[in-house]
């Protein structure tokens, strides 16, 4: 086994979050004080002002800022909503407490004296606060204290020390190790891999586990079920970045697969602010595509696509991270053969196809997409 | 009361005029009283509310008519009083000039009379059916007959008075002759088969708003519960008189034509029409024998016949005329109407339009006087919303709403424009009185103004005039609303700030707190400075591209 090496990594620490908050809160005063309309200056989170950064492969906010301003009618709420979400996480760091999205919710959540409004009416609301906040302080909301749900499972030779326990993935059976929301704390003991596999099915981490992929070709095995959540996505990019392993990704042959996959290396557009902490920009795209469908003979697997399926194929054409020639390819064969596979297909085929043809082949030919 | 006021008191519709004068002429015998309870709808007195409403139309009618005449500022008083029997007693008391004592009978016991003489002014009592049918009216539902009370300013004069229904003829009893202060009419009759409430058809909706087009009248109502009401006079101006005109042809009907024939002295027709009407002359007097070349003009106007006088009007509207005189128009007044309808409406705003005199069928000289209150007691007080006030030569138009100029008028409106959308949530009045020598009704019950387009433009146009000032109104009360609204919601949010400012920086929330209310207060009046300059500058650039 390796022993893990440190490298730099772009966490921030909880001191540097809680200086933060304290300079946006001295601001505000400061403003205050000269008499001006307090304000915070919120990065745009529109479409209008996201981009494709082509150099560094990730979906980025662009400079867009807008202020929000107590003393505007349409502001003066969520500003101090935003203020509510920021004194919270300020004592969360504080006392090295954690807690989730919806526990906030119901801490921050009461009338507002002498008024029959509430300071939060929907959970909606103080999360769309708490984005703020993250985009407001260039931070993202682990660094607050702040958990989504908890999502993906992993497995292979690595050991970790989370919250002073030691955990050796290769020993916790069947089920992995459940990623949690929060990642930042965890660390890379022993790691002896040489590349990590992720697979956008819960089944197809079954039958690779089962078949102890892992084990014989000393890999990293995770399951992202379904979109990855923001920790599934933090690990897999510490996994590239701080222990320089190639990510390999699996998800269905068709549009939401391969959209799955591109949030996983670029960024999305909804959290385009946080791309920089949870996007994988090395990541390759190792199937399903078009093209293995026929090198492999899927052709009786395959699943007729739906309108929704040719429409959402159409917007992915014009995507600028889609937009390289091999993609292309691989879209428009999808919209002229009209057609689509799950990853399923390869196991149905045979059992074990996947975990002894398909995988070790591919890798071994280096046959992946952008 | 003078000649001339007894005679108005018993115009009748000519539509009613007509089938009782054909009537008669078939039937000697014919009784008057028949006549009525086959047409007791067209005389008003149809439904139990309604007949108290219109027989309290006729008394007050006639008492403004008495007091206008007089110069003399009216004070009218009705009660209404429900006896043990079921049936209701209405007094009606006004303060004018009083009727002799030998014209008793003729102005209030007599059916139909008087219609010989038409003096086309512009009256109130053009409404009337005639008070003389609430006698007839008492007699036919309670066998009573009933009991006035007159002095012209020396001797008081009382009686009972009936009708001889056969010989239509007052019947007089119990005459009592005796000195008193008294001047005026005191009229006290019984009825069954009418009813008393509030609602929009009522008596007291009726003196409501007959108080609102005579802002110089002060109306007492006395209800069955005791309780009284007083409609308090809001000017001491008394309209000057409208001058006596002699009737346009434009303007006439064929029972008008019958009725001046008959008490015309004019030897022949052709000489009638030249004496007897406005801007008739030789001229046309030719014109009209070549359109009705079988009526000999040369007779004896008393000769006339129903269907000649048909004829006649015919060709009065085929031949071209110079309009009537505009000076025959007597409108409130926009200053009186201002005073009525601020006393009694108490409005938040009130919008006060009287327009030029316009003229419709080809000649009829019509004047609007429209009016919007907003806000105070005005709107409808029982549902609440939009209520709409129709008037014809002031007095109130009750019934028959639906089929009235006034009401298509307003309903054509696109209220919308005057942020007053939902019109009929709205609480305001809108208040129309239609000014003319010939208002042209519907139908014989004069309950709706016939729709002539030049009238509902006309109308229209007076009511968007209104509207257009209650919607500065409004747009400035919103401007006012959303200055507070503002601050509330600074406000609202200050405490939650400075304590979440409090937590972050550790400095005292209350600090904090005064700091950003002070703050707000100079906001508020800053931001909307800022929000006119904005709207400038996009009417600028809305401006510059078009250009």
């Amino acid at each position: 086994m390796n022993k893990v090496e440190k490298k730099k990594s772009n966490v921030i620490s909880d001191e540097e979050t809680l200086k933060r908050i304290d300079t946006l809160g001295k601001e505000i005063l400061d403003e205050i004080s000269k008499e001006k309309n307090p304000h915070i200056d919120i990065p745009v989170r529109g479409l209008s002002n996201v981009l494709y950064n082509a150099d560094k492969k990730k979906i980025e906010l662009g400079n867009k800022v807008a202020k929000r301003y107590l003393f505007n009618v349409a502001h003066a709420r969520s500003f101090m909503q935003t203020l509510l979400v920021a004194a919270f996480a300020k004592e969360l760091i504080s006392e090295k407490a954690h807690t989730t999205l919806r526990d906030l919710f119901y801490a921050l959540k009461h009338t507002i004296a002498g008024t029959k409004e509430n300071t939060i009416n929907e959970q909606n609301e103080s999360d769309s606060a708490i984005v703020d906040l993250e985009v407001a302080l260039d931070v993202i909301r682990e660094n607050l204290h702040l958990a989504a749900n908890p999502k993906g499972r992993v497995v292979g030779n690595v050991k970790i020390r989370d919250s002073g326990d030691m955990i050796n993935w290769s020993k916790l059976g069947s089920g992995g190790w459940a990623i949690p929301s929060i990642v930042e704390q965890i660390e890379f003991v022993d790691v002896d891999a040489e590349y990590v596999i992720v697979a956008e099915k819960d089944a197809v981490f079954l039958r690779l586990h089962e078949d102890r992929f892992w084990k014989k070709h000393k890999c990293i095995l995770l399951t992202t079920q379904g979109q990855a959540a923001r920790g599934t996505r933090r690990l897999i990019q510490r996994f590239s970045e701080e222990l320089n392993l190639p990510v390999y990704i699996l998800t269905d042959a068709d549009p939401y697969g391969w959209y799955i996959y591109s949030t996983m290396k670029y960024g999305s557009m909804a959290l385009a602010h946080v791309s920089d902490r949870l996007g994988c920009p090395r990541a390759h795209f190792l199937g399903v595509s078009m093209t293995d469908i026929d090198k492999y003979d899927l052709r009786a697997q395959t699943i007729k696509a739906k309108d929704v399926d040719l429409r959402r194929g159409k917007e992915l054409l014009k995507y600028g991270w889609f937009k390289n020639k091999l993609w292309q390819h691989e879209i428009n064969l999808f919209l002229e053969k009209k057609y689509k596979a799950e990853i399923q297909a390869l196991t149905s085929k045979r059992l074990r196809f996947i975990s002894e043809v398909y995988l070790p082949e591919k890798i071994k030919a280096g046959n992946f997409l952008p | 009361m003078t000649e001339e006021k007894e005679k108005d008191a018993h115009i009748v519709v000519p539509e009613v005029e007509e089938k009782v004068n054909k009537l008669i002429s078939q039937y000697k015998e014919y009784s008057v009283s028949e006549f009525f309870k086959k047409n007791r709808q067209m005389l008003g007195y149809s439904g139990k509310v309604r007949s108290l409403t219109t027989i309290v139309h006729e008394y007050v009618t006639n008492s403004l008519d008495a007091c206008e005449d007089a110069r003399i500022l009216p004070e009218i008083l009705i009660e209404i009083h429900k006896l043990p029997n079921g049936h209701i007693k209405v007094v009606s008391e006004d303060n004018g000039i009083g009727i002799p004592k030998e014209k008793v009978g003729q102005a209030l016991g007599m059916l139909l009379a008087g219609t010989k003489f038409h003096v086309l002014r512009q009256k109130r009592g053009q409404q009337g059916i005639g008070a003389a049918y609430a006698t007839l009216f008492a007699q036919i539902t309670t066998g009573k007959p009933i009991h006035i009370k007159t002095s012209i300013g020396r001797k008081l004069f009382e009686c009972d008075l009936s009708i001889d229904v056969k010989k239509n003829a007052p019947v007089i009893k119990n005459e009592k002759e005796y000195s008193d202060h008294f001047r005026g009419v005191k009229i006290e009759a019984e009825f069954a088969n009418v009813e008393y409430n509030e609602g929009e058809h009522s008596v007291y909706e009726y003196l409501r708003r007959t108080a609102l087009a005579t802002p110089h009248a002060q109306i007492t109502l006395v209800k069955p519960d005791n309780s009284i009401v007083v409609f308090p006079r809001s000017s001491n101006y008394i309209p000057s008189l409208p001058p006596q005109v002699k009737p346009h042809p434009l303007g006439v009907t064929v029972s008008d034509l019958m009725d001046m024939a008959s008490a015309s002295g004019a030897r022949k027709i052709s000489s009638f029409l030249v004496n007897d009407f406005s801007r008739a002359s030789s001229v046309r007097v030719k014109e009209i024998q070549k359109i009705c070349p079988n009526i000999d003009l040369n007779r004896a106007p008393s000769t006339l016949t129903w269907a000649e006088a048909e004829e006649l009007v015919k060709a009065f509207h085929s031949i071209k005329w110079i309009a009537p005189d505009m000076d025959t128009l007597q409108p409130i007044g926009k200053e009186n109407l201002t005073k009525s309808l601020k006393a009694l409406l108490q409005p938040d705003e009130l919008a006060v339009v009287e327009r030029k005199p316009r003229v419709f069928m080809g000649g009829i000289p019509f004047l609007v006087e429209a009016a919007i209150a907003y806000g105070g007691k005005a709107g409808n007080q029982r549902k609440g919303g939009a209520e709409i006030m129709r008037f014809a030569n002031k007095v109130p138009l009750l019934f028959d709403a639906g089929n009235c100029a006034i009401t298509a008028s307003i309903k054509s409106i696109d209220w919308g424009r005057y942020g007053l959308k939902n019109f009929e949530e709205q609480p305001m009045t809108v208040f129309v009185n239609f000014v003319s020598v010939h208002v042209p009704y519907t139908g014989a019950g004069k309950l709706a103004i016939s729709a002539e387009a030049e009238i509902v433009e006309e109308i229209r146009l007076a009511v968007m005039e209104c509207a257009r000032k209650i919607s500065l109104y409004l747009s400035g009360l919103r401007k006012m609303a959303e200055k507070t609204r503002r601050k509330n919601i600074f406000f609202k949010y200050i405490t939650e700030v400075s304590e979440s400012l409090h937590r972050i920086t550790g400095r005292p929330a209350v600090e904090i707190s005064e700091k950003l209310r002070k703050l707000a207060e100079e906001r508020t009046g800053l931001l909307e400075a800022e929000a006119l300059e904005e709207s400038t500058t996009q009417k600028k650039k809305k401006i510059g591209s078009r250009g």
